[in-house]
């Protein structure tokens, strides 16, 4: 069956009433003295009139006031005394030290930008990567001549967030023998996504994992911003933790800026493209990314697939459903 | 940002291409080749139209058609003075394409934008394709139906969104409904006002059933010797040919003595082709390990030669024009029985018209 029709279901059951914040309050304020549950709140809704509360991410309090107000369109939180909005969607805003997967969108004269699906684009400075053979000099002119040999439009790097700006706009380095342009492999983007689900921050973003059906080894690269990279392990010829910077010449392979794939075996692109859709199903059934989850999802996924018998990798719809339901254990 | 192109590396088309011209071909997503994605669709969302639909595939897209229909007075052509008897043949020559109207929104996009004016000229073509849909506007010599069709996209276009407006357009016609009509002959049209006595404008069931159907266009990419539906983003970006392809069931009414209960039986007609120029014929091509000029930072940085041979593992964009067998080996795939514009179509019906 190559096309399922389904018919529309109703938005997800709410609490029956939004809960009281206390049984004694109310009196003072004409309404809004609630702090509603369930309920999508919108920017400028009222969460709650009441003192006791304190104001979180998400709400702000108008000067001359005390209603704590939202300021995002979300769900409430609360933990203890405080009130915070969970947006629905959010961009990523970055931090130093985030890792993040990037695609180059513009080429200039001595720097790249860099789309990191935040509000602004990133900036990656010709003296922030490594030159190939891991020569370490200054930059000259005929480096930024030839600066689209390094990176051009439209090409995936893995960069760590080196600095911020004023403005909000990050600075991005390559400096870095995990760091770099990205091949064989294909790329998810999960960005967007507020309330928890898609990729949070955790502690290992990059990890390698032996997959099923003697598909090999695949990298798996969450990048905070909620783009990933899901390519087949390429076992580097010297221990990447072991150089140091004074031997990084030798180490640095002269591939980095290549775009040419290694040669890919079926059952390893079999893999790579089940465990992106177990992160699609993960996103579609708002549920975060991370290590554990896409782990743990793409063995679910696996016994999922043994039932069809031409193994199925679609995690779609009515199957996707069944993989968050074995995960979330209900 | 003025236009939102859609980058991708060279290492990704690399890939992408490589699992998809494999036998049978690994989809990004894991879809089989002529698997869609699954959509939610209904109809009758909007009160103040004559039919409307809204589909929702699982990916986020998300469509909204919208049809409102007007009584618009048909000028008279300078040689309908003749007063012939009135007859079938003489109606069509009357009737004209242009009662249609179908305007696409695409958000972030200028309506007037070629892409967009492109896909809507495709959804009107397939419409007016059978010359039928126009005769059904007519009311009489005098006046007409005129039909606003708007067509929302209102997410943003994370693919190509051909198949699912094309889709959305189909059931919000199916839903179309018309007042009755009550006056008779060339005098000023008067109508029922009880909405339940309202027509449709392609009949359910019953005898008025035969004509034709509204079409529906689907979206096909060949890569290597596979032919895959609905293509996501990254699927049309390696794309060596993208087609739409319109077709039209057409319902003959079956005769009396003809008991044979043959639902299966579906004719269908194909009404339109286009090819869309598939986005991978603009994308740069990847630099092989030997001759990247970035790999050594003292290489010589003489001109490399275009090499025509093609490096295992590096992208090229493809070149030429479709080879026939691969045209004919889509237009077998849409319309053989059991295809799958007959199973689109089976699984459209079961939407529910309100």
């Amino acid at each position: 069956m190559p096309i399922t029709v389904l018919q529309p279901q109703p938005a997800a059951k709410r609490q029956a009433a939004a809960m009281s914040v206390d049984s004694d309050s109310d009196s003072d304020s004409g309404g809004g003295a609630e702090v509603h549950g369930e309920d999508i709140l919108t920017p400028g809704t009222v969460i709650t009139s009441n003192s006791q509360w304190m104001r979180g991410h998400g709400t702000y309090v108008q000067p001359g006031e005390t209603a704590i107000t939202s300021s995002l369109a979300g769900t409430l939180t609360k933990t203890n005394k405080l009130l915070s909005v969970r947006p629905l969607r959010a961009r990523y805003t970055p931090e130093i030290g985030d890792l993040v997967v990037g695609r180059i969108v513009e080429v200039q004269a001595k720097r790249w930008r860099v789309d990191v699906a935040a509000s602004q684009l990133a900036i990656l400075q010709i003296s922030a990567i490594n030159l190939p053979g891991g020569i370490l000099r200054k930059r000259t002119e005929t480096d930024e001549l030839q600066i689209r040999s390094f990176f051009a439009e439209g090409d995936l790097v893995v960069a760590e967030v080196q600095q911020l700006h004023q403005d909000g706009a990050a600075s991005l380095h390559t400096r870095s023998l995990k760091y770099g342009k990205l091949r064989n492999g294909v790329f998810v983007s999960v960005s967007g996504i507020g309330g928890g689900s898609g990729v949070v921050r955790a502690k290992r973003q990059v990890w390698t994992m032996d997959v099923a059906n003697a598909g090999g080894k695949v990298d798996v690269l969450l990048g905070v911003n909620g783009y990933i990279w899901i390519s087949k392990h390429i076992e580097s010829d010297t221990n990447a933790e072991a150089v140091g910077i004074n031997r990084m010449e030798e180490s640095v392979s002269s591939k980095v800026y290549s775009s040419q794939n290694d040669p890919l075996e079926l059952s390893t692109m079999r893999e790579i493209a089940r465990i992106r859709s177990v992160i699609l199903a993960l996103v579609e059934n708002r549920l975060k990314v991370d290590e554990d989850m896409v782990t743990k999802g793409y063995s679910e996924a696996v016994e999922l697939g043994r039932e069809s018998p031409d193994d199925d990798l679609y995690l779609g719809g009515e199957k996707g459903q069944r993989l968050a339901a074995a995960l979330t254990g209900h | 940002m003025a236009s939102q192109q859609i980058l991708f590396s060279p290492a990704e088309l690399a890939y992408l291409h490589r699992s998809l011209s494999l036998k049978p071909p690994i989809r990004p997503d894991g879809r089989a080749p002529t698997q869609f994605r699954p959509l939610t669709a209904e109809t009758g969302i909007l009160p103040g139209t004559n039919g409307s639909a809204r589909v929702h595939f699982s990916d986020g897209t998300e469509a909204i058609v919208g049809v409102k229909a007007e009584i618009e007075k048909t000028i008279e052509a300078p040689r309908a003075e003749e007063s012939k008897p009135e007859s079938n043949e003489a109606a069509s020559e009357r009737t004209r394409g242009d009662w249609l109207e179908l305007a696409v929104e695409i958000p972030g996009q200028r309506d007037d934008e070629a892409s967009t004016v492109f896909l809507s000229e495709m959804l009107r073509e397939a419409l007016l394709a059978d010359k039928e849909f126009a005769k059904k506007l007519f009311i009489n010599r005098r006046f007409h139906w005129r039909l606003y069709l708007d067509v929302l996209l209102i997410s943003p276009p994370l693919s190509y969104p051909l198949p699912l407006l094309s889709l959305t357009t189909h059931l919000a016609l199916l839903a179309t409904r018309l007042p009755r009509l009550k006056s008779e002959g060339d005098e000023d049209p008067m109508f029922d006002d009880d909405w339940e006595a309202s027509t449709f404008l392609y009949p359910q069931e019953g005898t008025a059933t035969n004509g034709s159907r509204p079409p529906i266009t689907l979206l096909v990419v060949a890569i290597g010797d596979n032919v895959i539906f609905d293509p996501a983003k990254e699927e049309l970006a390696v794309a060596e040919t993208a087609l739409a392809v319109s077709v039209a069931e057409v319902r003959r009414a079956q005769k009396a003595g003809d008991m044979e209960v043959d639902s299966k039986g579906r004719e269908l007609s194909l009404l339109s082709i286009r090819t869309i120029d598939p986005p991978s014929r603009l994308t740069p091509p990847g630099v092989p390990h030997t001759s990247n000029t970035g790999s050594s930072a003292f290489a010589p940085t003489k001109l490399q030669k275009a090499g025509d041979q093609e490096t295992e593992g590096v992208w090229k964009a493809p070149l030429g024009g479709t080879k026939f067998g691969v045209l004919d080996g889509i237009i077998q795939a849409v319309l053989e029985k059991g295809g799958v514009a007959d199973e689109v179509l089976d699984g459209l019906e079961g939407v529910e018209l309100s």
